[in-house]
């Protein structure tokens, strides 16, 4: 390896970088964190292949209902909805599979953790479902934060955007008098919630790449098809790359017709207007989560720059607090249904054994997440940056530059920031 | 003198990259009289992308597009009229990074090995590598340095 070439980092990460520098990931190459990693990924893409289809269904036709109780019961049509990365019909075959719902989404969907075939509004409000929270949050994190980077941000605030906007809201509320008087009253309310509609529409056509992509992972570790964690984490560098062209948009189906708010033609891509803001949002930034944790914003706990918020799954204390946000419970309650065997063996082996599931697979999701960063991190290297054996040392002076600037995040002593960052925790198997 | 598209279109080692133009619709805007800076990857350029990437790009036109505007500035920019500056606004509305030396001509990650091919409309500079708009968060992750305690 050519990286020899340089003198050993002085970054407190270095053996990290070091790792990087050898294209291995942020989290180390053992059997035992492969198969954590893979078998999260797959109890993550069931629920995933849920989350996606109702995130389009919301975006696509539920959009400014002013009371949408409804808005989590998925129609058949969205079930059925062929995943274009998915089964025979795809543009671009990620999963071998199928192009509909999983088969274990709509066994659980039928009876849920009661394993009892009740109608589909009592499983909803005992909550035996899966949780659209989590994915709503993740929504809203992208939504709020802004300015990750991408070209859809400063659309949504072009005059080309608001008259797309106003044509739907038009349209949705045609005959409704209430509620075309109110968007007369408070016009900037009602663009706010198209915007809103609009990330859920972005966050839908990202995670229906991510659902396939571990699918198609999960079978080829039980094929016995990779070799280390490295393998794993260059099999989503060339997913992302591959997929990083596909479109993103915004359309709405009003009375059988559909209204473009973000038309395809504009060109928004899913790794520029998706992806890098969505691992930016979700996995870093989010929000401090309302629960049994307080933070004093008078002592200054919170950040006053959101650039610094780090509430994300890299820093979560895996601790149950029930919420929706990180370090998001409710998700890690939708992957506990979805487990494959081996990884329910090796948790009962462990701490309180199955007791304590929840929170030792919420660890292995996040050893996970530092894996998919590190493919964006290693994605982002080969896309701006240079190969890992360039020959010339000040192009590998740039990348040695580039993944310490990323990992220096993680040391930051500002607000904490360092004490909260798992990145050491999960260099050892003992973090569980 | 031929312009940038009849100088592509003849040389076969340009043939992906006549392909894609092609595919995006952009033969007649790199016919016009511009002028126009074309930053023009080889075949072994788009080799070096990951299998998928030009098979998803081609099933998404505007995609394909931007990608390719990324590629081309507004003027006639000579490697000598580009030196002392570090980056060049392109069509797409990146900018491109610029680094260039007496030996050295790079666009962001790609080296020129062809540089200054005169055409009616612009001139163009063969790059080894495609390029892609770097975030506007790339350059502050660049300068990350370490923040003492």
């Amino acid at each position: 390896m050519l990286t020899s070439q340089l003198p050993p980092s002085t970054h407190p990460f270095a053996d990290i970088i070091h790792r990087l520098e050898q294209g291995g990931s942020m989290l180390p190459d053992t059997e035992e964190n492969l198969m954590q990693i893979i078998g999260l990924y797959k109890a993550y893409a069931v629920p995933m292949d849920f989350y996606w289809r109702d995130l389009l269904y919301i975006a696509e036709q539920v959009f400014l209902d002013p009371l949408p109780a409804f808005k989590y019961f998925l129609p058949q049509e969205y079930l059925d909805l062929a995943n274009h990365y998915a089964g025979e019909t795809a543009d671009l075959r990620i999963w071998r599979g199928y192009s509909t719902a999983h088969q274990e989404l709509l066994d659980f969907m039928a009876k849920g953790e009661l394993k009892t075939k009740i109608p589909k509004l009592f499983h909803h409000l005992y909550h035996d479902r899966i949780n659209m929270e989590f994915a709503e949050e993740c929504m809203r994190a992208m939504f709020w934060h802004r300015n990750m980077g991408g070209l859809l941000e400063p659309y949504m605030d072009s005059e080309e955007y608001k008259q797309n906007a106003d044509r739907a809201i038009r349209a949705y509320f045609q005959g409704n008098p209430i509620m075309l008087g109110l968007y007369r009253l408070f016009p900037e309310m009602f663009l706010e919630q198209c915007r809103q509609a609009t990330m859920y529409s972005v966050l839908g056509l990202f995670w229906e790449v991510m659902a396939p992509v571990f699918f198609e992972m999960s079978d080829i570790y039980d094929e016995g098809g990779f070799k280390g964690v490295p393998d794993a984490m260059n099999f989503l560098v060339n997913g992302i790359f591959a997929i990083a062209g596909r479109p993103i948009y915004h359309r709405v189906n009003i009375r059988g017709e559909w209204f473009d708010l973000v038309p395809k033609a504009k060109g928004f891509t899913w790794l520029y207007e998706a992806a890098f803001p969505y691992v930016e949002a979700v996995f870093y930034r989010t929000s401090p989560f309302r629960g049994t944790k307080s933070y004093n914003a008078q002592a200054q706990e919170v950040p006053t720059d959101q650039n610094d918020f780090h509430y994300g799954v890299l820093y979560a204390d895996k601790f149950p607090v029930a919420s929706a946000g990180i370090p998001p419970t409710l998700l890690h309650q939708d992957m506990y249904h979805f487990l494959p065997p081996y990884l329910i063996d090796y948790y009962q082996k462990f701490c309180r054994g199955k007791d304590d599931m929840l929170i030792q697979l919420a660890v292995s999701f996040q050893r996970s997440m530092y894996n998919v960063t590190s493919a964006v991190i290693q994605a982002g290297r080969a896309a701006f940056l240079y190969p890992l054996d360039d020959p010339n040392p000040r192009h590998l002076l740039a990348n040695r530059a580039y993944f310490e600037g990323q990992l220096t995040r993680f040391a930051n002593p500002k607000y904490g920031m360092n004490k909260a960052a798992r990145i050491l925790a999960i260099q050892s198997q003992n973090y569980r | 003198m031929a312009t940038i598209v009849d100088i592509a279109v003849n040389n076969s080692a340009f043939s992906t990259l006549v392909a894609a133009v092609s595919a995006a619709n952009l033969v007649d805007a790199l016919q016009s009289p511009g002028p126009f800076t074309v930053f023009a990857p080889t075949n072994d350029a788009f080799a070096k992308l990951p299998g998928g990437t030009i098979t998803t790009l081609l099933q998404n036109i505007p995609q394909l597009s931007r990608i390719l505007t990324y590629h081309v500035a507004a003027g006639r920019y000579y490697k000598q009229d580009l030196k002392g500056q570090n980056c060049l606004a392109s069509l797409e509305g990146s900018p491109i990074d610029l680094f260039i030396t007496e030996g050295e001509f790079e666009v962001n990650n790609a080296t020129v090995i062809n540089a200054d091919i005169s055409a009616d409309n612009g001139v163009i500079h063969v790059i080894d590598r495609v390029i892609l708009m770097r975030p506007h968060w790339f350059h502050p992750i660049m300068n990350n340095r370490l923040v003492k305690a």
